[in-house]
């Protein structure tokens, strides 16, 4: 039902034309029918008169209807739309206005001046000379009738009196010839009853012997008659007799006057029947031009409608395009209108719309790419809005964090919720790119995390921020083992090289015992020396380990570090021979540190330095100020660093010496970075070794 | 005087209608008592036809509903006179039918041909309800504003139909 519905709704609509056409034909015809019965009994003048009224006023009507109803659906539609905030309504609406007020000056200009033409032509027409000659030509000819009539009757009334005279019918007949010929009669009679006793004919007269009978009056008096005969008029006037016989006198006007009369009269005629028509001419003429002027500005309206139509569709339709984008809907191309400007200004957007497609699809494809990289690596990547208020995750990330729910994304704050309070610390505080580590505890399981957190887009333009996260938990503990390790190795090496000489020297001491020579004694107390220098020398390598492991806490306090390099530097001088130390140390005022600690660190680096100095050098001692940084350097002349990278120097038990404990750099890095510096060896030159330790002015 | 000259002027209509019943017919005779429009009678002078259009209805006089129209006739009565005889050539039609036709030597035994038109025999189909005859007389066609046709004639006169003896 609906199908068939729907199939009606759209024939009816595509169809409407021509059912209104067809219509209008069947009405058309039925009025003309109509119209033909009624008017099947009236002249034809009249009749193309009364019917060309009728054409014009339906004719007129009809265009007024549709006009209006045109324009009344039109202003209502556009009303509407503009109660409803349509686009477009308002410019559509304007358009038609400015079309009707630019059409219905000229078309009300043009049936005025039209009418008052009109109306001034027609008193032209019918003005008063025009009437006078029309009035004078029919008197004219009325008074040749009324003349040759009046000599008919004079006629006959002179030959009546005549012949009543005479007593004999002789005597009439001789009178009458003699009056006729007299007289100059075309044709004179005399008639009793029906009977015709004289009939006398002028010879160029003799067609007049046709004449009808006359039927005269009963009463018997005297009268004349006019009557068309012949191509002329003939004037016939009787008179009677006392014995009630009549004359008949006849009078012919000449044809060459006949004619113009005949004119004249015509003309007289039309004349007045025009005048009399002077009104439905008028009305006629009128309404022909109402018509013209209706079709004027029916004309105007509809390509008013056209026009307003064809130039705001396209621009509606690419209005309502962008609109739909902008509400996020799909872009959409618009049917090109026409090759003119409106249809180059949609091709061209129908191109932008073709292009942006293009970019979107290959948008899409970068973000699936991108996702899929996401997904594969296992570097967590945290995105955030501007207000860095949501977040959300790769599967990297939901799995380190602990968090699935993150790759949906969800408020930052559910990251504190999470026991992430610290992550979510550095991303909101992070005004630039920032780098570092921190732990956290997600899912109550402590991880190490490297924390990048980067924005997005241009400076002062945040379009959102980035944050890499790498789990330095499993690297960390690789580490560990490692050092653990290397630890273990190196104390079995340092146990190990004293015990070799302990066990030979007890080797040595049973072997002499077994032979029992006299010189077990001095071989005793040599294997027993030699044990207990090395079980000092393990002693020692023991009290390094606790000094390395068992450092006491920091006791701070402002000290004044260009006295405390003098004091140390002053203990070392002298202790080589052919070393000299030289200090160069600035006031750089007092610096918060523990005074034993980092005197401690200093006399590490001078012992080394000492060791390394060759005779005839010296060590140079420096303290100076960058910005708000205390820098101690101590530089040697030595052979220089004996490794490719010097920060193996700084891990505890190495030593590229074959003696020591190897824990004295371990112990100076150690306290400088409780101290919140750092320090670093680096070849000096021209050789030799320069240690660099920066301590922070500030408080730490 | 004068207020039973104009009485008499205001109760005469101007449409004398007299009528006579036969068996399934109906005489009627008109008379106009209307002055004619002055340009339809100097058409008339001037040799124009001219014509009056006698319009006869006969309606069903019903009681409780609408008159019932039972049909309509048309007597149509043409003067012209012949400028150079001077003779007014007269006929009339009913229904298209010739009825009578006639000369007149003046203008006014045309007029009165005219006003007087003869005597129209009209059908008068089996009724039960009383009848009405509705006669009107139309001289010619004037417009207002100059393009609204409006009809020049007597008002519409409406008489019973007698009952046929």
């Amino acid at each position: 039902m609906t199908t068939w519905r729907k199939r009606w709704q759209r024939y009816r609509r595509q169809n409407r034309f021509l059912i209104g056409l067809y219509l209008g034909l069947l009405v058309l015809a039925g009025l003309g029918f109509a119209l033909y019965s009624r008017m099947a009994a009236l002249p034809p003048e009249e009749m193309t008169n009364r019917l060309l009224t009728f054409l014009l006023w339906w004719f007129d009507l009809t265009l007024i209807a549709i006009l209006l109803f045109i324009l009344l659906r039109n202003f209502v539609r556009l009303a509407l739309e503009r109660h409803r905030g349509i686009l477009g309504s308002r410019f559509r609406t304007k358009l038609l206005l400015s079309f009707l007020a630019l059409i219905l000056a000229p078309a009300a200009m043009l049936f005025l001046i039209g009418v008052l033409l009109l109306s001034r032509a027609a008193t032209f027409w019918f003005s008063a000379p025009v009437d006078g000659i029309a009035r004078a030509g029919l008197e004219l000819a009325e008074g040749v009738r009324l003349e040759n009539e009046a000599r008919a009757r004079r006629a006959a009334t002179l030959i009546a009196q005549e012949l009543a005279r005479l007593s004999s019918d002789q005597a009439r007949l001789t009178e009458i010839e003699r009056l006729h010929a007299l007289l100059g009669n075309d044709f004179t009679g005399w008639v009793r009853g029906d009977t015709l006793l004289v009939e006398l004919l002028d010879p160029r007269q003799r067609a007049l012997a046709r004449l009808p009978q006359l039927e005269l009056p009963p009463s018997g008096e005297a009268g004349v008659r006019g009557e068309r005969f012949g191509g002329t008029v003939v004037a016939r006037a009787w008179a009677p007799l006392p014995d009630g016989s009549m004359v008949v006198v006849a009078s012919a006007l000449p044809p060459a006057l006949v004619a113009p009369q005949a004119s004249l009269a015509a003309a007289g005629a039309a004349y007045e029947r025009l005048k009399l028509d002077r009104p439905t001419i008028t009305a006629t003429v009128i309404l022909s031009f109402g018509g013209l002027a209706l079709l004027v500005v029916f004309a105007a309206a509809w390509l008013g409608l056209y026009l307003s139509r064809r130039f705001t569709e396209p621009l509606l339709a690419l209005v309502a395009t962008t609109e739909r984008a902008a509400a996020g809907e799909t872009l959409e191309e618009v049917p090109l209108p026409a090759e003119d400007e409106v249809g180059l200004l949609v091709g061209s957007f129908n191109s932008m719309v073709r292009r942006l497609r293009d970019q979107e699809t290959e948008l899409r494809a970068t973000v699936r790419r991108l996702d899929a990289v996401l997904g594969a690596i296992r570097t967590g990547v945290l995105e955030l809005d501007e207000g860095r208020s949501q977040v959300r995750g790769n599967p990297a990330a939901a799995a380190l964090l602990a968090l699935p729910e993150l790759v949906d994304g969800v408020a930052v704050t559910r990251l504190e919720e999470a026991g992430l309070a610290n992550l979510a610390a550095v991303i909101r505080s992070a005004e630039a790119a920032v780098r570092g580590s921190l732990t956290v505890y997600p899912g109550g399981v402590a991880r190490t995390l490297e924390v990048a957190v980067v924005p997005l887009g241009a400076e002062g333009l945040e379009l959102g921020w980035v944050v890499a996260l790498e789990d330095l938990t499993p690297l960390q503990r690789a580490q560990r083992q490692a050092a653990w390790s290397e630890v273990a190795r190196r104390i079995a090496h340092q146990i190990k090289n004293p015990l070799t000489p302990i066990r030979l020297a007890a080797d040595r001491i049973a072997r002499h015992v077994e032979r029992d020579d006299g010189s077990l004694r001095q071989v005793v107390q040599e294997g027993c020396q030699a044990i207990v220098e090395h079980v000092q020398a393990m002693q020692a390598m023991v009290d390094a380990f606790s000094l390395y492991a068992k450092l006491p806490p920091l006791a701070r306090r402002p000290v004044p570090v260009k006295e405390l390099i003098h004091k140390v530097a002053t203990l070392y001088t002298g202790v080589k021979e052919g070393v000299a130390i030289r200090v160069e140390a600035e006031d750089v005022g007092e610096v918060v540190l523990d005074p034993e600690q980092f005197r401690q660190a200093l006399v590490n680096i001078l012992d080394n330095a000492l060791e390394a100095a060759p005779p005839g050098s010296q060590v140079e001692v420096s303290l100076r100020r960058e910005g708000d940084t205390a820098v101690v350097e101590v530089a040697d002349q030595g052979p220089g660093l004996a490794v490719d990278d010097p920060e193996v120097l700084f891990q505890p038990f190495f030593s590229t010496k074959g003696r020591g404990s190897g824990v004295g750099l371990a112990v100076v890095q150690r306290i400088v970075t409780d101290h919140g510096g750092t320090v670093r060896l680096e070849p000096n030159r021209p050789t030799g070794v320069r240690a660099v330790v920066r301590l922070p002015l500030g408080s730490p | 005087m004068v207020l039973a000259v104009l009485l008499l002027a205001a109760a005469a209509p101007p449409l004398d209608v007299a009528l006579t019943a036969a068996p399934a017919r109906l005489s009627v005779t008109l008379s106009v008592r209307q002055e004619l429009p002055r340009e339809w009678l100097e058409a008339l002078a001037g040799g124009a036809p001219v014509s009056i259009t006698y319009r006869i209805r006969l309606f069903r006089n019903r009681r409780w509903l609408w008159d019932r129209r039972l049909s309509g006739h048309e007597l149509l009565v043409t003067a012209q006179r012949d400028p150079l005889t001077g003779v007014f050539s007269l006929a009339a039609e009913l229904d298209g039918e010739v009825l009578a036709s006639g000369q007149a030597g003046t203008l006014e035994e045309a007029t009165h041909w005219v006003t007087n038109p003869p005597t129209a025999d009209v059908p008068v189909p089996l009724h039960h309800e009383p009848l009405w005859l509705v006669v009107r007389a139309e001289f010619l066609t004037r417009y207002k504003l100059l393009v609204f046709p409006t009809t020049v004639g007597t008002d519409w006169i409406t008489r019973a139909v007698p009952e046929a003896p």
